[in-house]
């Protein structure tokens, strides 16, 4: 009992402690009583002196001695002031709404905890968690924790407002003021720390310095709680502004500008490259840039590349086409507007260009076009062949010293002679006939090709290979000496001796070629019942001469399905012409062919068409053979160095397939007698018809004249010059250089280039490719 | 297609293809970004042609039909040119003009990915999406029965151990007797698995490891990488961040010469020895690393030529039983460094798991069991062993954690639980999920690759090209004109945010179970899932 003005209140009757649910009900009957001076010997109840709200607006002054419980003065009212005589427990102004509590001694874990109002004098230390969750009100003044020692862990967690001091008084040097991890969700109002304080959670909290207005505000209520502790004597000491650190929240703001860490970049720098060395990781196994590079990049960094690929691929026709002629070329010839050059180039490949080119030559060029691709006609080339019927023949290089013999008149022969004769040696070509052009001229029918330009081809041949000689008997003894003549001999004697069948009556028989060579004098009459065995092409165009020569009822039989096709096989069935397979002959008698089933087919003619075979009597022993046709190699070269074979000696073939060879085996003996060697003339590639753009053309129009054609060729693999990649690059990295003399070329330049392909994907002929850049 | 063209077996229309490349002519500016960036040349510039008819029915007006050409981004349809989907083109456009979108069922080429006959290889993993760790759920929530903690106020140290924990008795014995005690490491539990230099580009490698000495240094979270089968750079060898690197050594001991001419300079010993028997994403094939990743610094790093697939066997060659393999690899890796560093395998799991851990329960130097389950990541493998072969993790490491707990070592051997943690984002779930299913911490692969470098593969098999070397971002591939879009700096970084916004949601699991100082490993009594076969199974309540 300290003073007489108060209501004594014991916490203990007859020596057992009061509940603090009755202590509560003491209370309050006091202040319903009119009093307001309560001095309360407490013995751990909770919660003393909260809630005196009964008495309105009226002071209350709770003292209180013995053991304060927890939560001392908790929920306090404004008109409460409390005061603690010895230490406080836990939780001392729990959710104070205005109360002033001073406690003498220490407290305890927890307080202020949650209050928004009201002040917390302690004249000794706290313990943890004090001051955590406090609030301000902008209706109120702000709470207030006053400390005159130090606090316990984990000080003013989660503080969103109010004000805490904490004097640090007579704390062990060494010691944290604030305990800790302190401030750890700090978010509002402000504490003052007197020394030791530098171990607050800076990710949360901040140093600030002290304003006047905020020193003038400390010195001032350090004063009043020094009056309230009884420690007025100290004010000097604690009155030392350096001493003093006010720490606030950090804002949001702050907290996201200044991560409370270092930097990668110096980590890196300073750390990492320092252990490691320069250049890092692998600076020591290879060089290492920094940076990173650009998703889209230039020269060096792209992944691919575009190349400007003219030259570097055959185009299907003249990849498709046995004589070699580059097809392509002359179109684009056309196109420039050398429409004579264009047509005057197909001798450079062959001596036929009109007869074979323009008439007999199944085409396989046209077959292979591009345009078939998108179901377009091809480029006929046709009319440009038959225009080449007029053309003076080129003029031939100077003479060499080379003497060349080729055996054989046919186109194979002339083309090869017509071939050495063009690149300057002297050739002599020898026939056992009585006129040249061998199978054009005596065997395949007049009603294939006009007579007219066969005449004009072969007085060309004539007026280039001058020493040509017929009726020749070549024996292997004449063989042998052309062979020592001459440098080189190419034999091109053609396949004249018929295949036969092993059935009875063959001898009664036609052979194929006696039968139109003879039909092509006129000196046959088929009658008008046609038997041919043997359905390919050659059949075929016996059916048609014998239909001209008034048969009526022609029927080809074979033991497979018919090989014959195109131009003849179509000539044959208009001429009513009918094909039975499979079936097979038994005998060959006067009233037709027998077959093995019994059936009988009544012919006033058989003919024989299943091919013919070379005579390889006169070659002598030694030239190398493979199932009686003279072996070669892809050069034509036979077995003896000196000689090589051609057309249908080595193997039966079309006629674009003899000139084909004849001029192949001129180019390889020239590569030779100049020194040079056989691998010069490899064949290029042929262009890959998906590279080729078809959109470009009407697939409706169907190219007339020479003009039309040449717009319409898709030019695959050679370059139209049309501009389409300089438009169609974004990055403005396509150029046509002018080379001179009519010579260009589309240079990239790697700097702009970003390798989009879009060159490669709009260019109509293919020539731009997209290939991976070299690897870095 | 040219409309000519004849049909192959193989010949597919856009309609089959996995992606299919939507495009707005209208948008599009023909700039040629995504033709540039596109990584298999699935889409290029085409020429089109278009038909414009102009009709009137009034007699003597003009009928016209003419053609016009224009020009647009298409899609190739070749097997090997097939979209994979990687919207590197959505990426660079401009425009927003296209973007791959998913086949959503008609997608053919899975039956055609086999020309030549050679089986789809890719990189990945599982191309299935469901995962039965998502779907277990943390039941047990302390508000007021145990101490519950708050993640983000107090104090954690998320560490576990890897190492042999000997008995407390077996311990003192041996204290007493000076024997050998086993060593152990404090380490973060979520570890980062073998990914092997070559595997991943050095960009990536580099700064996965950067990140991981940040880590350790500047953040004070002991975590741990691990090399994979490929060596390692000299220079790490011989730093002291070597410290942070679990060594794996593998069958086909890539790069392991460049470790033991190195070992008299370490200034540090490596974390811990992984011997990698088998690896989840496919399970009895080794290892392999395509040419086309092999230039001179991997083929230097690794002591083979340059241009050549790297294959390793799918066992090491000179051992022929579990005894044989766990004596001699665990004993000879041991005492290449005088038995101060632990040493433990890494196998696929599978319903053989436990007899190798049985084995390892009975070998003084083994240090844990790492177990890797079918939705584990793989640079190359064949896409049958991906998809279609493993054991799911969850029920393995369950197993294998009863069975220690049924002998009494539960808290001897750790466990390591790897494959698909995380592979729909829930990285701190799943591990949390697998470390109170019996795992000491987990490994993670493919999910570092997709937070750290921004990897654009999905289990809807996006992308999905790391074996062939031209991972568009830059992860997978030896390419520097690749590699170098991607800065160490940045995946270091990205690690950093990784593991760390990793450690506040792990702590966010644990907390309410009043765990700080210790994981909860095995505490499956706070897990449940709403399926009660899968309750059973993992021996976890079913809830619903």
């Amino acid at each position: 009992m300290m003073n007489n003005n108060f209501i004594y209140i014991p916490g203990k009757r007859e020596e057992k402690r009061i509940p603090s649910r009755v202590l509560e009900e003491i209370i309050h009957q006091q202040i319903k009583g009119g009093h307001r001076n309560l001095e309360i010997e407490a013995f751990g109840q909770h919660g003393i002196g909260g809630r005196l709200w009964d008495a309105g607006t009226d002071a209350v002054h709770i003292r209180i001695i013995g053991h304060s419980g927890q939560r001392t003065g908790s929920l306090g009212h404004a008109n409460t002031a409390i005061e603690v005589m010895g230490p406080a427990s836990d939780d001392l102004g729990w959710l104070n709404a205005g109360a002033h509590i001073v406690v003498h001694g220490n407290a305890s874990n927890g307080v202020m905890n949650g209050a928004a109002q009201g002040r917390v004098f302690v004249g000794g230390s706290i313990g943890a968690r004090g001051m955590t969750m406090t609030k301000r009100n902008p209706r109120f003044e702000p709470p207030e924790l006053w400390v005159l020692g130090s606090a316990g862990d984990y000080f003013g967690e989660f503080m969103a407002g109010g004000i805490a001091v904490v004097c640090g008084h007579e704390c062990e040097p060494g010691n944290q003021v604030l305990g800790y991890r302190p401030l750890v969700g700090m978010v509002g109002g402000k504490v003052f720390v007197r020394s030791n304080a530098e171990k607050f959670c800076e990710k949360d909290a901040k140093q600030v310095p002290i304003s006047d207005e905020d020193w003038h505000w400390l010195e001032t209520r350090l004063a009043t709680f020094l009056e309230k502790i009884h420690k007025q004597d100290i004010l000097n000491i604690l009155t030392v502004r350096s001493e003093w650190l006010l720490l606030t929240a950090k804002s949001p703001h702050e907290k996201a500008d200044s991560p409370n860490k270092l930097t990668m970049a110096w980590f890196r720098k300073q750390v990492w490259d320092q252990e490691l060395g320069s250049g890092g990781l692998i600076g020591d196994l290879q060089e290492t840039q920094p940076g990173t590079i650009p998703v889209i990049a230039k020269g060096d960094l792209r992944r691919r590349i575009p190349v400007w690929e003219q030259g570097r691929y055959m185009s299907p026709c003249q990849a498709a086409c046995p004589t070699g002629i580059p097809v392509q070329d002359r179109w684009y010839m056309v196109r420039a507007d050398n429409v004579d050059e264009a047509v005057a180039m197909g001798l450079a490949h062959t001596p036929f260009p009109a007869t074979v080119c323009g008439y007999l030559c199944p085409s396989p060029c046209m077959a292979s076009c591009t345009r078939h691709k998108e179901g377009m006609l091809p480029i006929n080339v046709r009319g440009l062949g038959q225009a080449g019927e007029n053309v003076a023949p080129p003029e031939p290089a100077p003479k060499t010293k080379k003497k060349m013999a080729v055996i054989g008149a046919g186109p194979g022969g002339l083309s090869a002679a017509w071939h050495l004769t063009l690149k300057g040696h002297t050739v002599t070509v020898f026939d056992t006939g009585s006129r040249i052009g061998g199978k054009i001229s005596s065997v395949i029918p007049g009603s294939r090709f006009p007579q007219k330009t066969l005449d004009v081809e072969l007085s060309r041949i004539k007026t280039l290979v001058t020493d040509i000689r017929l009726n020749q008997d070549i024996t292997a003894a004449k063989f042998a000496q052309i062979k020592e003549t001459y440098d080189f001999t190419i034999v091109a004697a053609g396949a004249k001796k018929p295949r036969t069948l092993p059935v009875r009556g063959m001898e009664t028989a036609w052979c194929a070629n006696d039968f139109l060579a003879a039909a092509k004098e006129g000196k046959v009459k088929p009658g008008k019942q046609v038997v041919i065995i043997g359905a390919g092409n050659v059949g075929c165009d016996v059916a048609t001469e014998a239909h001209r020569l008034g048969a009526r009822d022609i029927t080809l039989i074979d033991v497979q399905k018919p090989a014959a096709f195109g131009k003849e096989r179509e000539d044959a069935e208009k001429c009513g012409a009918r094909f039975r397979w499979p079936v097979f002959t038994r005998e060959i008698t006067r009233d037709g062919v027998m077959l093995r089933n019994e059936e009988a087919l009544p012919a006033d003619t058989v003919v024989l068409a299943i091919g013919d075979v070379p005579d390889l009597a006169f070659l002598g022993e030694h030239l190398a053979v493979e199932n009686g046709f003279v072996a070669v190699d892809r050069f034509n070269r036979t077995s003896d160095p000196r000689v090589f074979a051609i057309g249908d000696m080595v193997g039966p073939g079309l006629i674009t397939d003899a000139i084909g060879a004849g001029k192949r085996a001129a180019r390889t003996i020239h590569q030779i007698v100049s020194g040079k060697s056989t691998e010069g003339i490899e064949p290029l590639p042929v262009m890959d018809k998906n590279r080729i753009n078809l959109a470009y053309y009407d697939p409706g129009k169907i190219a007339g004249d020479l003009t039309e054609c040449g717009a319409d060729c898709a030019s695959c693999g050679n370059c139209r010059d049309c501009g389409i990649c300089v438009a169609i690059c974004p990055e403005a990295a396509i150029q046509r250089a002018d080379l001179g003399d009519g010579g260009f070329e589309y240079q990239v330049d790697p700097d702009k280039c970003i390798g989009c392909g879009f060159c490669k994907g709009a260019c109509p002929c293919g020539i731009w490719d997209m290939v991976p850049n070299t690897p870095l | 297609m040219s409309s000519n063209r004849s049909l192959e077996p193989s010949s597919l229309s856009l309609n089959d293809l996995p992606w299919q490349v939507r495009y707005s002519n209208d948008r599009c500016t023909l700039c040629g970004q995504c033709t540039a960036v596109c990584p298999v040349k699935a889409i290029e510039l085409g020429v089109f042609r278009k038909r414009i008819i102009k009709t009137s029915i009034s007699k003597n007006a003009e009928q016209t039909n003419r053609y016009d050409i224009f020009y647009a981004i298409q899609q190739r349809t070749a097997v090997e040119n097939a979209c994979i989907g990687c919207a590197m083109c959505t990426l660079v456009c401009p425009n927003d003009a296209i973007h791959p979108v998913k086949n959503p069922g008609l997608d053919r080429m899975k039956f055609h990915i086999n020309q030549q006959g050679v089986p789809r290889r890719r990189g990945g993993r599982r191309n299935a999406s469901t995962s039965v760790l998502d779907r277990i759920k943390f039941t047990r929530i302390s508000m007021l029965t145990d101490p519950a903690l708050d993640a983000g106020r107090h104090e954690f140290e998320m560490r576990t151990l890897l190492g042999r924990v000997l008995s407390p008795r077996e311990n003192m014995k041996r204290l007493r007797e000076k024997g050998w005690i086993p060593p152990v490491r404090e380490i973060y539990p979520l570890i980062i698995g073998g990914m092997s230099f070559g595997a991943l580009s050095p960009s990536m490698w580099e700064g996965l490891q950067m990140g991981v000495a940040y880590l350790n240094e500047e953040m004070g979270m002991p975590v741990r990488m691990c090399t994979g089968e490929g060596g390692c750079p000299p220079r790490l060898l011989r730093s002291r961040f070597l410290k942070y690197v679990i060594l794996q050594i593998a069958s086909g001991y890539f790069g392991w010469d460049e470790i033991i001419h190195a070992i008299p300079h370490m200034k540090e010993d490596p974390c811990a020895i992984e011997i990698k028997y088998g690896q989840g994403a496919k399970p009895g094939d080794g290892g392999l690393l395509m040419w086309h990743k092999v230039n001179t610094l991997i083929a230097a790093i690794r002591g083979v030529p340059q241009g050549v697939s790297l294959p390793s066997p799918p066992t090491h060659q000179t051992q022929y039983s579990i005894e044989e393999s766990v004596a001699k690899m665990i004993l000879s890796m041991s005492m290449a460094w005088g038995f101060r560093v632990p040493v433990y395998p890494k196998i696929s799991a599978s319903s053989t798991s436990l007899a190798v851990l049985n084995n390892l329960t009975r070998n003084d130097y083994a240090s844990g069991l790492a177990i890797d389950g079918e939705d584990g990541g793989t640079g190359a493998a064949y896409s049958v062993s991906m998809d279609h072969m493993g054991h799911p993790i969850a029920s393995c490491i369950r197993d294998n954690y009863l069975n220690l707990i049924k002998i009494g070592k539960q808290n001897e051997i750790p466990l390591f639980a790897g494959g698909g943690i995380g592979k729909n984002g829930n990285i701190a779930a799943n591990a949390a999920a697998l470390i109170m299913l019996g795992a000491s911490g987990v490994q993670i692969g493919k999910y570092v690759m997709q937070a750290a470098a921004g990897c654009v593969g999905t289990e809807e098999d996006r992308c999905n090209v790391c074996n062939v070397g031209i991972c568009p971002k830059g992860i997978t591939s030896q390419d520097p004109r690749l590699y170098r879009r991607l800065d160490p700096e940045d995946v270091a970084q990205r690690i950093v945010d990784l593991f760390v916004s990793f450690d506040t949601e792990l702590k966010k699991i644990v907390a309410p179970l009043g765990r700080s100082t210790s994981l909860p490993i095995g505490m499956s009594d706070a897990l449940g899932i709403d399926d009660h076969a899968a309750a059973q199974r993992l021996s976890i309540k079913y809830v619903v």
